[in-house]
């Protein structure tokens, strides 16, 4: 998903990451930073994180795909190579009022990627399908 | 792909989609008015987008996808809810025999729920009996997107869950042809504007259109020409869009931009060729939304 991002919001990730694989925390002054970056909803985001809700799943044929389990318990399905996420922040704040880069899940993705702490899921190809065109995204 | 002096030098360019484009205006290009050494390029992950009615787009696309699957050896998957029935332009030229035909998989997806569904399911095929497609196509993503009673933001949420299934799905069938050392996948979107279908204001925006140049970043503008208040079967291709580079247009002058005049003669077949100069003060275009005006 790196692509989709401006190039400070990537070099902040790639600062995030590196952080957290030598102190297992975040520093202050990187919070303050992903605020700044990405808005209200880094807190949110942040919390999704502790709670482990973003799971990285993958088929036998290579497909990858982020599951991030929102706090409604719905599923929602983020592709890894550009943005979108069915939720409504998404199609409000991002699609409609581009007022945001992402929304909460998204950047939960982004974030649970660079500190390591996806969770791992293998499906097979046909669930993935399943899971791809949003017809899975409901079932936990 | 020299075509002498004073014609038309496009440069092939192997990285994106509007390389595609470029051999289409080429080859079926008028080398009467044809001038300059141009060079089209876009960016590796840009995609296009096709905005004009639907016959012309869907004319164009039949043309690309002929054109990019019997000279380019792409392999072209074409997503549409028309069945088509005949050709939509008259392929005169040889290497563009009908038979070609056989080289594009046609899909024809009634609904959203089966679009999406064909374009999630192709990481399924197996290389070995099914090479992956190198050309994605949907022709008028407006009859899956524009929906009777379906609230606007659940349709721009719509129509950016398509491009950016088709996004992520070309990504991985890049990156999977590169293993392969086979073409990278590229996509191709038309859509017919709002304003343009009902007839409304061209001056308001499309909630769907600010959606789809979001994902796809080289957009290809197709305007009808309109001469003394007639509808003429001419119109005026722009291209544009961050994704695209247009290097040595005219004499060394670089523009952000490229615009074609696109005449269908009376045996149906489209003629390209270049617009150097300033319109003509008797044509009008017959919409722009693309701060193209002349």
């Amino acid at each position: 998903m790196a692509s989709c991002l401006p190039a400070v919001a990537e070099q902040l990730l790639q600062d995030l990451q590196k952080t957290y694989s030598e102190k297992s925390q975040i520093p202050d002054e990187l919070l303050i930073a992903l605020r700044f970056i990405f808005g209200s909803c880094t807190l949110q985001a942040l919390d999704l994180v502790d709670q482990r809700a973003v799971t990285c799943v993958s088929s036998p044929s290579g497909r990858v795909v982020f599951q991030v389990l929102g706090g409604s318990g719905r599923l929602y399905t983020c592709y890894t190579s550009c943005h979108y996420c069915p939720c409504p922040a998404f199609a409000f704040s991002v699609l409609r009022r581009n007022e945001s880069l992402v929304c909460k899940h998204i950047l939960a993705a982004y974030l649970c990627q660079a500190m390591g702490l996806c969770q791992q899921e293998q499906v097979s190809d046909q669930h993935m399908t399943l899971i791809l065109s949003g017809r899975a995204a409901l079932d936990p | 792909m020299s075509c002498g002096q004073n014609s038309l030098y496009i440069h092939i360019c192997e990285i994106a989609m509007v390389d595609i484009l470029s051999v289409v205006f080429q080859r079926f290009g008028s080398q009467l008015h044809a001038s300059g050494d141009i060079k089209l390029s876009s960016q590796p992950e840009s995609s296009t987008l096709v905005v004009g009615d639907e016959n012309i787009n869907r004319s164009l696309l039949f043309l690309t996808a002929l054109t990019a699957a019997s000279e380019m050896g792409y392999k072209v998957l074409f997503f549409t809810q028309n069945q088509i029935q005949s050709l939509p332009v008259t392929v005169q030229d040889s290497s563009l025999k009908p038979e070609n035909l056989k080289k594009i998989r046609f899909v024809y997806p009634n609904t959203l729920e089966e679009l999406l569904e064909d374009v999630a399911s192709l990481h399924e095929l197996v290389p070995e009996t099914a090479p992956f497609p190198t050309l994605l196509i949907v022709d008028g993503v407006e009859r899956y997107v524009c929906v009777q009673d379906r609230p606007q933001q659940d349709s721009q949420s719509t129509a950016a869950h398509i491009v950016a299934l088709l996004h992520d799905t070309a990504a991985f069938l890049k990156a999977r042809s590169e293993k392969r050392q086979q073409s990278p996948c590229r996509v191709i979107v038309s859509y017919h504007p709002e304003w343009e279908r009902r007839g409304g204001d061209v001056f308001a925006p499309d909630s769907i259109l600010l959606v789809l140049e979001r994902y796809l970043q080289v957009r290809c503008n197709i305007h009808k020409v309109i001469n003394s208040g007639e509808a003429q079967n001419e119109w005026l291709l722009y291209l544009s869009g961050p994704g695209l580079q247009v290097d040595g247009y005219g004499k060394g002058e670089k523009c952000l931009g490229l615009q074609w005049h696109v005449v269908m003669q009376p045996n149906g077949a489209l003629e390209f060729r270049p617009e150097s100069a300033p319109k003509e003060e008797t044509s009008q275009v017959q919409h722009s939304d693309c701060g193209n005006e002349t």
